[in-house]
């Protein structure tokens, strides 16, 4: 009986709430009308071997939709995020499968307008077909595999024909090349052994690499694939050791890298070593330690960022909110959810409903000033920037270890092509 | 189930020779600095395989006595290289930069060794006594999942309870290492560094000990009777609970050091290392003839050599396609393994 009445005391309340509300519209036309909502997805491995990284890439995109929604930037609507994590127990990392589920469930969400994510182009290339079917579109900011955007291979990852998979960095197609270049001109390598951990990013990058290596003059003694849950890689590092090469370029990601780098610290102390952005981040350098990490060099395919002075004000906020200082990434994907609160306001301002066909639509025709420039993309989704950046670790004793910025240095703008 | 054959049957060795040689044949020439890098390798193997020694010893005790792949096995020498880690740390080894020499080095050394043997070995036995005896006597695949589901829930803890990032590892060891001179080998120079030193010593006096264990005192007697035929065992007044406890708390003592060893000697430990450690190492038990003691330790070895020394000849990307392999033209020619014996059938 009791329950009876307090459902009845309920429903009396509803009702009364609701001829307010009707009285409120009635009264003061559309300005006290309640927010529309929209969804953005944010789809990343939270946890793994990544998991470090994945949550710095989360925190900037998260404060420039918390950012938005405090400020109204888009007035009427609120933005909501849904989160979901693509790293799993069994594979230890990311995990392609999970982030295929996730992106089905955002799919079968029709509140869902838009993406952020992935941080690895395995999980990109499980998403890109899905998310091509549903015409969603997402910003990566750091998946940088040039076959997910690459118009020759869009019957596999883009089968409707329009882009979806948008990027606030480049892609390997310069990442790898470029830095090719660079360890050609500035580190005098003449000869390289190349590895990869057997995952889309690391093949695509280290062929890439090896590639360009060879067309520039510079001999590769050897490439082999390291399997990413062996403990062991002591086999391949005393070949490298008899092959004595230069350099040792590593295209994967931590869970393979920080095992090398450890093993290679011991058995080929005197080669230097090499990266993509896999290995540039927090989860890598932690799980490396000091001194192990000193002197491997790694790239960003975007801009140095941290340091520029348009991006100061920025990381104070970033460091203020989450304890801990920003990535170049953090900074792609605030960059990445710039993109996407600019293109529902274009819509909006278009007086279009706001539908994820509309906002894949207003996103390729971004020209945003973000923090890392002006953002728009071509044909493809591929960002019209292509810049990538080298960076060496050095301990630097006046900051905590595990700092990563403060425990690199910026060395410069890997070229195009060689100089020399 | 026999424990102990004293001899490698001559025809294995014919099979091993024809494998290595059927290898040779199909991926063409050996490298140029195969030679060279030999002696390098080898140390490597067997310090892969003496730790994968260290592991299919606990499978094989097991299946020896109970006839049960104990599949919790890997995960519980995961847990001994967290446990390790956790001993160190609490000894004041938080950072890679406390090094350590002399006796204190020996002393954390052994501590950590007790300490991690003696609550992995419990582990095993509560394993045993809660998940595993109820179980008894139920034919079928019940207790095998049974393993599974343990194996998991340990791994699903410790992913929890620790985080999935890779964890660093106390480094009291001194980077010492020697170098062999090129004169003693017919390659280049090799190296040999401190922490292959203390893997190999470690096993070996564990594997001594064993032996020791199993071939002397009375209740190891007791478990070569109760491997051979439980229900006569039990008829000469051997109580088999006991046997079976025993086989578990030592197992997974083993798995345990072999967790710290690990942990020491590639210098990480996360919770995913028991998958691909634990699985070469039941391979190397069945390869060495799974229920056997003496052939779980050639198998670890042998395993070892192979990932090694095979990785020498071709890309390392084929090395699981190598063991695996040699894995099953061996059990095709010789089904019990190399050192095992057709087991009596039992009533």
């Amino acid at each position: 009986m009791r329950r009876f009445k307090y459902l009845s005391g309920g429903f009396k309340a509803a009702a009364v709430a609701t001829v307010a509300a009707l009285v409120g519209i009635a009264g003061f036309g559309h300005a006290q009308a309640a927010d529309k909502t929209v969804k953005v997805g944010i789809t990343l491995p939270l946890t793994g071997a990544d998991a470090e990284d994945a949550t710095k890439i989360k925190n900037g995109a998260m404060m420039a939709i918390e950012e938005s929604n405090a400020s109204n930037l888009i007035p009427g609507y609120k933005l909501e995020v849904v989160i979901y994590d693509s790293g799993t127990a069994t594979a230890g990392q990311y995990d392609p499968a999970q982030a295929a589920t996730n992106t089905k469930k955002l799919v079968s969400d029709n509140a869902v307008v838009a993406n952020i994510g992935p941080q690895m182009s395995g999980e990109g290339k499980a998403m890109s077909p899905i998310l091509s079917e549903a015409n969603l579109a997402t910003i990566t900011p750091s998946s940088t595999n040039p076959d997910i955007t690459n118009p020759a291979m869009a019957a596999q990852f883009r089968p409707k024909g329009k882009a979806v998979y948008f990027r606030t960095v480049t892609t390997d197609a310069f990442q790898g090349p470029n830095m090719a270049n660079y360890v050609k001109d500035k580190l005098g390598v003449k000869t390289v052994y190349v590895l990869d951990d057997s995952g889309a990013y690391g093949v695509g990058i280290a062929d890439s690499f090896q590639k360009q290596a060879a067309k520039i003059g510079i001999k590769v003694l050897g490439r082999d694939q390291l399997n990413p849950k062996d403990a062991d890689y002591t086999t391949i590092l005393t070949k490298i050791k008899a092959a004595n090469p230069d350099m040792l370029y590593f295209g994967g990601v931590a869970q393979a890298g920080v095992k090398l780098a450890k093993q290679a610290y011991d058995i080929i102390p005197n080669v230097k070593k090499a990266g993509g952005d896999g290995v540039k981040g927090a989860s890598f350098l932690k799980g490396v330690g000091f001194p192990a990490v000193e002197g491997w060099y790694c790239t960003d395919a975007s801009p140095e960022l941290l340091t520029d002075p348009k991006v100061q004000e920025f990381v104070k906020r970033f460091t203020a909110k989450y304890g801990v200082g920003p990535d170049n990434y953090s900074v792609t994907a605030y960059d990445g959810a710039l993109v996407i609160i600019d293109a529902i306001k274009r819509v909006i301002a278009a007086k279009k409903e706001v539908t994820r066909e509309n906002v894949r639509d207003a996103i390729q025709s971004t020209k945003l000033m973000t923090l890392q420039g002006e953002v728009s993309f071509d044909a493809n989704g591929d960002i019209v920037s292509k810049i990538v950046s080298v960076y060496q670790y050095k301990r630097n004793p006046a900051k905590p270890v595990d700092d990563e910025a403060g425990n690199s240095v910026y060395l410069g703008v890997a070229p195009e092509s060689p100089q020399t | 189930m026999t424990f102990y054959l004293g001899f490698l049957r001559r025809y294995s060795l014919v099979i091993v020779v024809a494998i290595a040689a059927i290898l040779l044949m199909g991926f063409g020439f050996l490298p140029e600095d195969f030679w060279q890098i030999l002696p390098q390798q080898v140390i490597n193997g067997v310090s892969l395989g003496a730790m994968y020694a260290l592991l299919a010893l606990g499978f094989t005790m097991v299946y020896g006595i109970i006839e049960l792949i104990n599949f919790a096995h890997f995960n519980v020498f995961m847990l001994g290289s967290f446990i390790a880690l956790w001993v160190f740390q609490a000894m004041g080894m938080e950072s890679q930069n406390v090094v350590l020499y002399g006796l204190p080095l020996v002393g954390a050394l052994l501590a950590a060794l007790l300490v991690t043997m003696f609550l992995t070995g419990a582990l095993g036995m509560a394993i045993e006594r809660v998940a595993l005896r109820p179980l008894r006597g139920i034919s079928g695949t019940a207790p095998m999942i049974t393993t599974i589901g343990l194996s998991y829930i340990i791994y699903n803890l410790v992913l929890l309870g620790f985080g999935a990032d890779t964890k660093n590892y106390a480094n009291p060891l001194p980077p010492t290492k020697w170098e062999i001179p090129p004169a003693l080998l017919f390659g280049d120079q090799a190296e040999i560094r401190l922490r292959e030193l203390l893997l190999w010593g470690v096993s070996l006096v564990l594997m001594a000990g064993l032996h020791y264990f199993v071939r002397r005192t009375k209740l190891g007697k007791a478990m070569q009777a109760t491997a051979q035929d439980q229900e006569a065992a039990r008829m000469m007044g051997v109580d088999v609970d006991k046997v079976v406890q025993t086989a578990f708390f030592l197992g997974s003592a083993l798995a345990g050091a072999a967790g710290m060893v690990f942990g020491l000697y590639y210098n990480y430990t996360s919770f995913i290392i028991g998958y691909s450690a634990g699985l070469k190492a039941f391979t190397a038990a069945v390869l060495g003839g799974i229920g056997n003691i003496p052939g779980a330790m050639l198998g670890g070895v042998l395993i070892g050599l192979i990932q090694s020394v095979g990785g020498s000849i071709i890309d390392v990307r084929w090395t699981d396609v190598i063991i695996f392999s040699i894995l099953v033209i061996v059990l095709v020619f010789r089904p019990v393994g190399l050192l095992g014996r057709a087991a009596p059938t039992k009533s």
